[in-house]
């Protein structure tokens, strides 16, 4: 079984010029955690998630410091939350993103979600274009189809 | 991209081939060349193509052993494993106050100064900044201290630029005062067979007088800020808000993580007398004592074991660290530092005093620019060959250690911690250190203080 013939194709996406206010609020209302972001000649180019919001609106030391303990958000916080309307979504998406193509089988696609750690993953053709994305529920959903 | 990155490899060899072209003609021989010129790849790699000094360093000591230039067992003992293994205890020690909340729970004690006034503020950043660079080391340090300082500009909407730039120059400075504050240390320390008594007693008072030196200038420099930093208190009020803002609690945890490093700290001022006491070879119980701090940390914390050793040590600098030192000590096996040593004795007439001198401003100015293990690893073969000239080595290892740090204050690329530190101000609040905005007074301080060592040198006898 190959990727193409189970990943969902009828996917949304955002534009690289979009504000980051604007892309977190169609996460919300369509209740998911990321999008992809897709250029004008449909090229993926990155992903838009909850984790780079939170990325971006925290203190980048946050990481590094172990544990610092805010007992109430800094003002920088909230300010960084209101300034996302000010920023585009190609200056905080994660540009490298892990990708298949549509004719890998199952098998890898699987391989490659346990390996890197993802849980979903967009399929590009033979242009590089994106053409759907493929999720973790697909592939187990794909193994128990198989199974009965 | 391709291009450009096979056009800077082209720029890269014809350097080396420079540096090879100008060592023949000042009458090295060939191992002495080949040295040089690998050696001299890790300089321009450190300056010109950061991403790929380890991958250089690992075929310029291929080419030393093909060539024969150092044999395999050799290369292994000037590697120096020893600093290495110590600085991976003192990683993993680090990885595990943090862990517990340490560094978190000693910049709450800025947070908690009461009747805070700019001046206060100013003294308690360097006090604190120079205080745990010595106790950890300077990049941990400065992250804890740029993250406390944003937090309370923040708080008193001020500009945090001018705090930033101090605690910066009060970390550099504090990174003289002990073995633990900067690799340099500990790696003169194995060379040289000082001991932490000796730096406590002669490296420390030194420090804190070039620190409370550039306490003074700061204030006086960046008075129009700290004027601010008043006014906004008396709007904002003090600083009770921020103290709820920030908090660690006193926890299990942290008082056994405390007690573990304290441990250590102690063991470790004290390794020479124990040494002494126990008929251990010099240096044994410095180098061992991080490492059985660490194993113990491990055992406490077993299931995070492998965490430290992954994340906390950062290996891509230790490899890179371990290689030069062995082309270092590849540079002294060829006898390419003694010709060196015997040029710069020329220069400076055979006079100890201009020795020390040279040696200090050259080891300052050098490190303004490169990377200062780098440099120090350079000059220690090279200090090791005035021995034989009949030198006393002491004032120059002092020298060696109080340039390569304070010149890293001149330019704001003069160490790890500047970068660091400056890297978060840019990424919190999008303010780009100018390189003369940084320079003005990076230079004044870096004077001063190496202009205060080098009479301290000349003048006191203790340094003799």
């Amino acid at each position: 079984m190959k990727v193409k013939e189970i990943m969902t194709k009828d996917v949304t996406s955002i534009l690289p010029d979009t504000n980051a206010k604007e892309a977190l609020d169609l996460l919300e209302k369509m209740q998911i955690s990321g999008l992809p972001v897709i250029d004008d000649k449909g090229r993926l180019v990155g992903m838009f998630t909850e984790k780079e919001v939170l990325a971006t609106i925290l203190p980048s030391y946050i990481e590094k410091v172990g544990r610092f303990i805010y007992e109430e958000n800094p003002k920088t916080v909230k300010q960084k939350m209101a300034n996302l309307r000010n920023i585009k979504v190609k200056d905080i998406m994660r540009k490298e993103v892990v990708t298949v193509d549509e004719d890998v089988a199952l098998c890898e696609v699987a391989r490659t979600m346990l390996t890197q750690k993802v849980r979903r993953i967009p399929v590009l053709d033979k242009e590089k274009r994106m053409v759907g994305i493929v999720a973790r529920t697909d592939v187990v959903r794909a193994y128990r189809r198989e199974a009965e | 991209m391709k291009n450009k990155l096979i056009s800077k490899f082209i720029f890269l060899f014809s350097l080396i081939i420079l540096v090879g072209f100008i060592s023949q003609k000042i009458g090295l021989n060939i191992q002495q060349i080949i040295a040089i010129s690998i050696f001299s790849a890790s300089v321009f790699a450190t300056l010109l193509f950061w991403d790929f000094r380890v991958a250089i360093a690992f075929i310029g000591i291929g080419v030393l052993l093909i060539t024969k230039t150092v044999d395999l067992e050799n290369m292994i003992k000037f590697a120096s494993l020893e600093v290495i293994l110590f600085l991976v205890g003192m990683m993993v020690l680090v990885g595990l106050i943090k862990e517990v909340g340490f560094f978190a729970w000693l910049v709450t004690l800025i947070l908690r100064i009461r009747n805070l006034t700019s001046k206060k503020f100013v003294f308690a950043i360097s006090i604190l900044s120079a205080i745990l660079a010595c106790c950890v080391d300077e990049v941990t340090s400065i992250i804890f201290m740029a993250a406390a300082i944003l937090e309370i500009c923040d708080y008193f909407e001020i500009e945090p630029t001018p705090f930033i730039i101090i605690s910066i120059l009060s970390t550099n400075i504090g990174s003289t005062g002990t073995v633990l504050g900067n690799p340099i240390g500990i790696l003169i320390a194995t060379k040289s067979g000082l001991t932490f008594e000796d730096f406590i007693f002669k490296a420390f008072p030194l420090m804190f007088i070039c620190l409370l030196t550039t306490i003074f200038l700061v204030m006086f420099w960046y008075k129009k800020a700290m004027k601010k930093l008043d006014e906004k208190i008396k709007e904002l009020g003090a600083n009770e808000i921020l103290i709820k803002l920030i908090s660690v609690p006193p926890e299990r945890q942290l008082k056994l993580g405390l007690g573990i490093f304290g441990l250590t700290l102690l063991f470790i001022s004290l390794h020479h007398r124990l040494e002494l006491l126990w008929n251990l070879e010099a240096n044994t119980l410095l180098l061992s004592i991080p490492l059985i701090s660490a194993g113990s940390v491990m055992i406490w914390k077993w299931k995070k074991a492998r965490d430290y050793i992954e994340k906390d040590v950062d290996w891509w600098t230790l490899l890179f660290f371990l290689l030069l030192f062995a082309k270092a000590g590849t540079l002294k096996y060829t006898g390419a530092t003694d010709v060196f040593a015997k040029k710069i004795l020329t220069l400076v007439k055979h006079s100890p005093g201009m020795l020390i001198g040279t040696i200090l401003w050259m080891s300052a100015i050098g490190s303004s620019i490169l990377d200062n293990v780098v440099l120090v690893a350079a000059f220690i073969p090279i200090v090791q060959s005035f021995k034989d000239l009949g030198f006393v080595l002491q004032p120059l290892w002092w020298a060696l250690l109080f340039g390569g740090c304070m010149g890293g204050n001149i330019t704001l690329v003069g160490s790890t911690a500047n970068i660091v530190a400056l890297g978060i101000l840019e990424k919190e609040k999008n303010i780009r250190m100018t390189f003369f905005r940084w320079f003005w007074i990076g230079l004044t301080v870096g004077l001063i203080t190496t202009a205060i060592v080098w009479i301290a040198l000349l003048v006191l006898p203790m340094y003799h």
